[in-house]
């Protein structure tokens, strides 16, 4: 099992939406310590990076593709990026579709670079997570 | 919104990590990987210990900009390469982050802000940059 560049375009959707509660905001706005009120209350938005959060249903979609035989604890997040269309807030119901964009290999060592676009189930674009992970298969 | 020139310095930040973070981190995440809790298994996998999570770092180091901004909601664009991991011991001084920030460009509505986070004498992120609408 193995990984090439015919597995870019490969997406892959979570296989339920995420439905974004004002206490689930702030109690991840608690764990990473920042006390903003933009992510208290009814009318709260959440952290920038709590997209990761919600787009982290679709990589596990994309980790349980045994074609691509990849493994977890042979990871490494290399890069991660976030386009905003804007913020998620309390209420919000996400879907979240990963898509492989590159697949690159240097020896043992795989680059794999995925989008994990965040829309609500109606559709609407609220933000685009990008993500470069390397995966080692020495010895795998 | 904010108005902004090039080359303005916004107020740095620095962060303590210490193991409990890291808990009450994987904990609000979902992420469960033992190198963010478990020193048997951080150095099984050839690390010097348990090592902060990148994203905790990452959710730390744009509180430069948000805190910063009138509203978080006026950030557009984030990113972060993850270059050198935050090892934070098991004790009670934990590990201190220092973030600072730099206004690189501004047109057109928008500001590009370079971002710069050093645990000891390291930088831990690379190419750590945001996007925000300014006036």
């Amino acid at each position: 099992m193995t990984i090439d560049a015919t597995m870019v375009g490969r997406s892959y959707a979570a296989a339920e939406s995420y439905q974004v509660g004002r206490e689930k905001i702030r109690e991840f706005a608690d764990a990473i310590g920042d006390p903003n009120p933009a992510y208290r209350g009814d009318d709260a938005i959440a952290p920038p990076t709590f997209a990761f959060v919600v787009s982290s249903r679709a990589l596990e979609e994309l980790l349980n593709d045994e074609e691509l035989g990849l493994r977890l604890d042979r990871i490494v997040h290399g890069a991660q990026k976030f386009a905003y269309t804007r913020p998620i807030k309390a209420g919000d119901e996400i879907a979240a579709t990963a898509t492989i964009t590159t697949v690159r290999k240097a020896g043992d060592v795989e680059v794999i670079m995925y989008d994990t676009a965040l829309t609500t189930v109606d559709g609407e674009p609220i933000a685009t997570a990008t993500s470069t992970l390397s995966h080692n298969r020495a010895g795998a | 919104m904010k108005t902004v020139e090039v080359g303005a310095e916004l107020p740095p930040l620095t962060v303590t990590f210490r193991r409990d973070d890291l808990v009450r981190y994987a904990g609000a995440s979902g992420d469960f990987n033992p190198i963010h809790w478990s020193d048997r298994m951080a150095s099984a996998l050839g690390l010097p210990g348990v090592i902060a999570h990148g994203m905790l770092t990452m959710a730390s180091a744009i509180r430069v900009v948000t805190d910063w901004l009138d509203d978080p909601a006026d950030l557009v664009e984030y990113g972060v390469r993850f270059t050198k991991p935050v090892v934070v011991p098991d004790d009670d001084k934990g590990a201190n982050v220092t973030f600072s920030a730099k206004v690189d460009k501004v047109a057109e509505g928008l500001a590009e802000i370079d971002i710069t986070a050093v645990a000891g004498e390291e930088k831990v992120l690379g190419r750590a940059r945001a996007v925000v609408r300014v006036q």
